[in-house]
């Protein structure tokens, strides 16, 4: 703890004096170094990282790093109120049993065969992703698949590797896939309408090379699966395990969530058409669908805001938000992004490629959303330096949702999977049993963005 | 009233090392739903109850799926349940366990058990050794004795 504690002093302190002899102000070397303390103290210390970020801002504040009114900008309150409603109508519909009743689908898969629940699980996964955030839709992903494995008395773990590595490449999908999806948009004005037409392609061309490799990687797996289906017969247990009620409650909840992606997905119109700034709409339909949500179950009101809100994360990116903006506030992000730009020979290719690899293989260590928020102030620096930054915006994304899938520490998604399993059916995953098939899928997705992003027009 | 005067004095106490069907079978002979731990010195250290048999059986993911009805039983619990003979008590035991002292009031122990949700509490002495358990019934006879007198 000690040592890990020294390292972490050492290392932020030695980056700020690095800094001041590499030509950065006091300023800039001070907001280097509380952020660098920041990401180490969430690599270290994860229980604590809120303590760091309450720390490192207040220094920020003390030494006149920054002022109250520029701190209080950039904690991206935007950001944090979108998620605030996303997740009281994600309560909401747990509460109306929409997502048990999504489980009960997929174990009601008609004439079900093992490369079937391969596909299935794999598109379910991302998609719902894409519709949810990821660690939502993984909980009941991995339900069902345990489930499913119990029937067929075989090994969950590779099916919860699979969907798991499916759920990372789907939350790239969309705004709503990620905190690191809302964060883009909203610093690079891209829409709801350019992650359909432009990420979501991408990442079905992602998510069909996975289910590619694992229907080879897992295919003595597969083999055992189909054999156990065929030996113990059609699942009809698993077709009656569990029901949901199609009260009136969850298809008010269906109503209301299918509302909010409707107004989401068409929220550039309709700001367009109302004169409103960009990203209005985007940010205030979760805020209205929460609020219809708990003006209709009032009485559940303070309990959708205190349990299914999880303040501790929020906060957490409000001060790493706060610190980043430091970064850009103090110019040490300008800085860093002339360098960037320097060592990538004035090309927007190589640059593309620095972005994406550095995000990708950041993420598959550390919480991608620290990584995206420190990158997000170094991106608005290129365009001071005239360069097309959409394709960067882009790899950003992708590197950060792909590279969690990486190592089984990756992302948020992994760790609660893993933990289930843990728990469950007391089945430890080794680093090196998830890594060989992350690092394949993780380097063969980013490979490919990465060829999208420099070739295809549509991302330029 | 104290605790003192109410708490059952002889209480039956299991072993972390004991296995968890062994003591759901002490459990169920005694017809109570939980049990302190103390290890070989004596030192309290969990609570083993029913509460805690049924949450290592059913899958731990139940609260966040949210609302459904179980319509069949799954395999995985009758896999679980023939598996506590595998498991030890401080396997499953409640490691934080809420103890109180011999001169604790009744109201106090009442307002513990409602805040805290908590059926019984292991009452201690002051050197830290169980002195007794006192249970919901125990305050609510208590109270009517007091006020019947």
């Amino acid at each position: 703890m000690l040592k890990k504690f020294l390292t972490l002093i050492i290392v932020a302190v030695g980056l700020g004096l690095l800094g001041i002899r590499g030509g950065l102000s006091l300023h800039q070397a001070t907001s280097v170094t509380i952020f660098s303390a920041s990401i180490l103290g969430t690599l270290f210390f994860w229980s604590f990282r809120l303590t760091f970020a309450f720390f490192g801002t207040s220094i920020l504040l003390i030494t006149k790093t920054i002022d109250l009114d520029n701190i209080i900008k950039f904690a991206s309150l935007e950001v944090i109120l979108f998620l605030v409603g996303m997740m009281v109508l994600v309560g909401l519909l747990k509460d109306a049993g929409f997502f048990a009743w999504l489980v009960s689908l997929i174990l009601r898969i008609p004439n079900l065969t093992a490369r079937k629940f391969i596909i299935f699980i794999s598109c379910i996964s991302a998609l719902l992703a894409c519709a949810v955030d990821e660690v939502t839709s993984i909980i009941f992903i991995v339900a069902a698949i345990f489930e499913i494995c119990d029937y067929f008395e075989v090994d969950p773990t590779p099916f919860l590797i699979i969907s798991v590595l499916a759920t990372n490449i789907g939350s790239s999908g969309t705004v709503l896939g990620n905190p690191i999806g809302i964060l883009i948009a909203t610093k690079s004005g891209l829409t709801f309408e350019d992650f359909i037409s432009k990420a979501f392609p991408l990442m079905l061309v992602c998510l069909t090379v996975l289910i590619s490799v694992v229907l080879q990687w897992y295919k003595k797996t597969i083999a055992h699966l189909q054999r156990q289906m065929d030996e113990l017969g059609a699942n009809d247990i698993l077709v009656k395990l569990i029901s949901v009620p199609p009260e009136k409650e969850l298809r008010m909840g269906l109503v209301i969530f299918g509302a909010t992606l409707f107004f989401i997905a068409l929220h550039h119109r309709l700001e367009l058409l109302l004169g409103l700034e960009p990203n209005t709409i985007l940010l205030i339909v979760p805020l209205l669908s929460s609020g219809s949500v708990m003006a209709w179950k009032w009485r559940k009101a303070r309990e959708f805001i205190e349990k299914d809100v999880e303040w501790w994360t929020l906060l957490f990116f409000m001060l790493l938000f706060a610190q980043a903006g430091t970064l850009k506030y103090t110019g040490a992000t300008d800085v860093l992004a002339r360098g960037l730009v320097s060592l990538a020979g004035n090309s927007l290719a190589v640059l593309i490629g620095i972005v994406l690899w550095i995000s990708s293989i950041g993420s598959s260590v550390l919480d991608n959303v620290v990584l995206v928020a420190a990158f997000i102030p170094v991106i608005q620096g290129f365009q001071s330096l005239n360069i097309n930054l959409q394709p960067l915006w882009w790899a950003l994304l992708f590197g950060g949702c792909f590279g969690g899938n990486i190592t089984l520490v990756g992302s948020t998604a992994n760790i609660v999977a893993l933990g289930i399993l843990e728990k469950e059916r007391n089945i430890h995953i080794t680093f090196f049993r998830w890594f060989w098939i992350g690092m394949t899928i993780g380097l063969l997705t980013t490979c490919i963005v990465w060829l999208a992003l420099v070739f295809v027009p549509l991302y330029h | 009233m104290k605790v003192k005067e109410i708490m059952t004095t002889e209480v039956t106490t299991l072993s972390p090392e004991m296995s968890a069907q062994e003591a759901l079978g002490v459990l169920q002979k005694m017809e109570i739903s939980g049990l302190p731990v103390l290890d070989a010195g004596g030192k309290l250290v969990g609570m083993f109850t029913e509460k805690e048999i049924l949450g290592s059986i059913l899958p731990s993911y139940i609260d966040k799926v949210g609302r459904f009805v179980y319509e069949e039983n799954p395999k995985s619990t009758k896999k679980k349940f023939s598996e506590l003979a595998n498991l030890k008590v401080s396997d499953l035991m409640r490691k934080t366990v809420v103890v109180t002292g011999e001169d604790t009031t009744l109201c106090e122990v009442a307002r513990m058990m409602l805040t805290q949700k908590i059926r019984r509490i292991v009452v201690v002495d002051k050197a830290g050794t169980v002195a007794g358990l006192v249970s919901r019934g125990d305050v609510l006879r208590a109270f009517t004795r007091e006020s019947e007198s």
